[in-house]
């Protein structure tokens, strides 16, 4: 079919519209790994667009032997992986619980556990209620208030309600017990929603910087997105590991790293994970967003 | 089934009504795989919901929660003499206005752009580039723009390439009045894309026959577009609208507490960095409790309130 005039100068309109998004969406990170590699010296002079002018790996080098930041690398991929197993270990049997036949008070149950999803008690009392639990300054602060999730548990619920009765009246009939038909049987059929809430806490927990603010002054229990943040706003201590790397190293004046340079290279390092991940498992980030609005 | 005629059979049906004690026990199994969630949400959740008799009593850390004084509403009427906290009122105000009712369109439109693309593979790449922001914390974001804002970095180089040698280079991030435009713009990059998700997903689910007629009876993109996409999607727009007037008072605290800075934080506080600054970094936990309780009714009283118009207006409601 042929198209009108109008269209195709909309449609060249639109790519362009399409081409500029993606150059300001990729604008600033680009420009961040181009500083991360310049000198910081060069950086301080301006003027550094897509590539770095002069190029050193000295801002890695300083950020890699960074004993803060190496110690909060461990807090924050061991709270990942801890909260990955520990909330679909919950949500998973929470569901699997409120999805059982005939079971009695279910939609009182629910509604126990939803209304907290819509109305919060607040930042002081929360605050308040980790201190008396000991939460303050305490490495599980991190795990558990993350634990359940209620949105993610009606995901699971409405996937779980949808597979078929027969499934599990074979398993029955072949003499499986309901441990097996709920570990062996529901939860690998649950597999792609899982999946989709593994990555969406993932992501949640390790972009995750305002409870380390709230309820952690202990610096050995700081995250690596809170690092950054002091490193973002407090130039002082980045000042001060510049000042240390001239210390330790030994290159001449103009290897200095300035706080600019550290910082990009701070934050590549923080999002690599991120942006590594991203692009390959997108399709399950999006499923998530329409599985939501599947309401059992 | 199996059990239904199981129950049937005995004589029992199973509308039933039994004793709590035979339920307990009969069905422990799927009450057990849900007592974990219950307990969490019991302790993180219900528990702090008596903290917020904090906002009606003079909090003494010797005394605790149930020892400190009842004061009545004395720290709400603080709230309306105290200076900072107006303050921080209005500029939660105008924030949350000005991101949700001027941002409201953008992902929209975005949607309805991507949704014209032919290319498959390119809608694809445009997509994926434009979500990639959603995926960052808020304080990366703010690494980058703090960044690009910087004396030496790309606005300033750009602007001297524009305006000539004579520009004078200044950080736009320690003026006042610019913080609005900037926690707007930077809110429209971190979120354009992801939010056009739902409505994307909301046009892909109209039934293709509709523009086949359209089609047939001699209706072009721009009239498929106005007259079949905007009204079937109308109803997923109020939807998202509604759920968004909720957060009208609630702007991302980590967005405001990171883009602000020595030079211009008294103007900027928004609710949530003031209850954070005076109730954690201060310890006025009733004066913090109650400003936040105060801000939570007035967001539970928006949601309802436009939910309840947009039932009688448009019979589209969350509930």
């Amino acid at each position: 079919m042929k198209r009108s005039l109008g269209e195709r100068i909309f449609n060249v309109f639109n790519i362009c519209l399409m081409l500029f998004l993606a150059a300001i969406m990729l604008y600033p990170y680009l420009n961040q790994v181009a500083i991360s590699f310049n000198e910081g010296m060069d950086t301080a002079l301006g003027g550094i667009t897509l590539w770095p002018r002069k190029f050193t790996m000295q801002n890695y080098l300083t950020v890699f032997s960074d004993e803060a930041l190496l110690g909060g690398a461990i807090v924050s991929v061991s709270r990942v992986l801890l909260e990955i197993v520990l909330s679909i270990a919950i949500i998973f049997s929470a569901a699997y619980g409120l999805t059982r036949k005939n079971l009695p008070y279910r939609r009182g149950l629910t509604l126990y556990l939803m209304i907290p999803a819509y109305v919060a008690a607040g930042v002081i009392p929360t605050y308040i209620m980790y201190r008396y639990l000991g939460l303050i300054n305490n490495y599980w602060v991190y795990i558990v208030p993350k634990m359940f999730v209620f949105y993610n548990m009606v995901i699971v619920r409405s996937f779980l309600q949808e597979l078929p009765d027969s499934i599990e009246e074979s398993a029955k009939i072949d003499g499986a017990g309901d441990a097996y038909i709920m570990v062996k049987i529901a939860f690998p059929l649950c597999k792609p929603v899982i999946a989709t809430i593994a990555l969406w806490t993932a992501v949640g927990a390790w972009n995750d910087w305002t409870t380390t603010l709230y309820y952690i002054t202990e610096p050995d229990l700081y995250t690596l997105q809170y690092l950054m943040m002091k490193l973002i706003k407090e130039s002082e201590v980045a000042q001060k590991m510049a000042a240390e790397a001239a210390v330790t190293g030994s290159e001449g004046a103009s290897f200095i790293p300035t706080s600019e340079s550290i910082k990009s290279a701070t934050l590549i390092v923080t999002t690599l994970p991120i942006i590594m991940v991203y692009p390959f498992l997108q399709k399950y980030f999006v499923s998530g967003v329409t599985l939501g609005a599947v309401k059992g | 089934m199996r059990k239904l005629k199981q129950n049937l059979s005995s004589g029992h049906t199973v509308a039933e009504k039994r004793g709590l004690l035979y339920n307990l026990s009969h069905y422990r199994t799927p009450y057990l795989l849900i007592l974990p969630a219950l307990i969490l949400v019991l302790l993180l959740c219900y528990l702090p919901y008596f903290g917020l008799v904090l906002a009606f009593k003079n909090y003494d850390i010797l005394s605790g929660i149930w020892g400190s004084p009842w004061v009545g509403f004395d720290n709400f009427k603080q709230i309306f003499s105290n200076e900072d906290m107006l303050v921080a009122i209005k500029n939660s105000f105008i924030y949350g206005v000005t991101i949700q009712f001027l941002g409201m369109p953008f992902p929209v439109v975005l949607a309805l752009l991507f949704n014209e693309l032919r290319s498959v593979k390119f809608k694809k790449v445009v997509q994926t580039v434009s979500y990639l922001p959603h995926f960052l914390s808020w304080i990366t974001v703010i690494g980058l723009f703090t960044s690009m804002f910087a004396l030496e970095g790309t606005f300033n180089t750009f602007m001297k390439s524009v305006l000539g040698e004579g520009y004078a280079v200044k950080n736009i991030l320690y003026d006042s009045k610019n913080f609005l435009p900037i926690i707007f713009m930077t809110h429209l990059w971190k979120s354009v894309g992801w939010s056009s998700v739902v409505f994307l997903a909301a046009i892909t689910g109209i039934d293709p026959t509709l523009y086949e007629a359209a089609t047939v009876d001699g209706c072009g993109k721009f009239k498929q577009a106005l007259h079949i996409t905007i009204p079937c999607i109308k109803g997923t727009v109020l939807i998202v609208f509604i759920m968004s007037l909720g957060s009208l008072f609630n702007t991302s605290f980590e967005q405001v507490y990171g883009f602000q800075n020595v030079y211009i934080q008294q103007e900027t506080d928004t609710i949530n960095t003031l209850v954070y600054r005076l109730g954690i970094q201060n310890g006025k936990y009733s004066l913090a409790t109650a400003f936040g309780l105060a801000q939570g009714a007035v967001a539970l009283l928006l949601l309802l309130m436009s939910n309840f118009m947009s039932k009688k207006a448009f019979e589209v409601s969350v509930w």
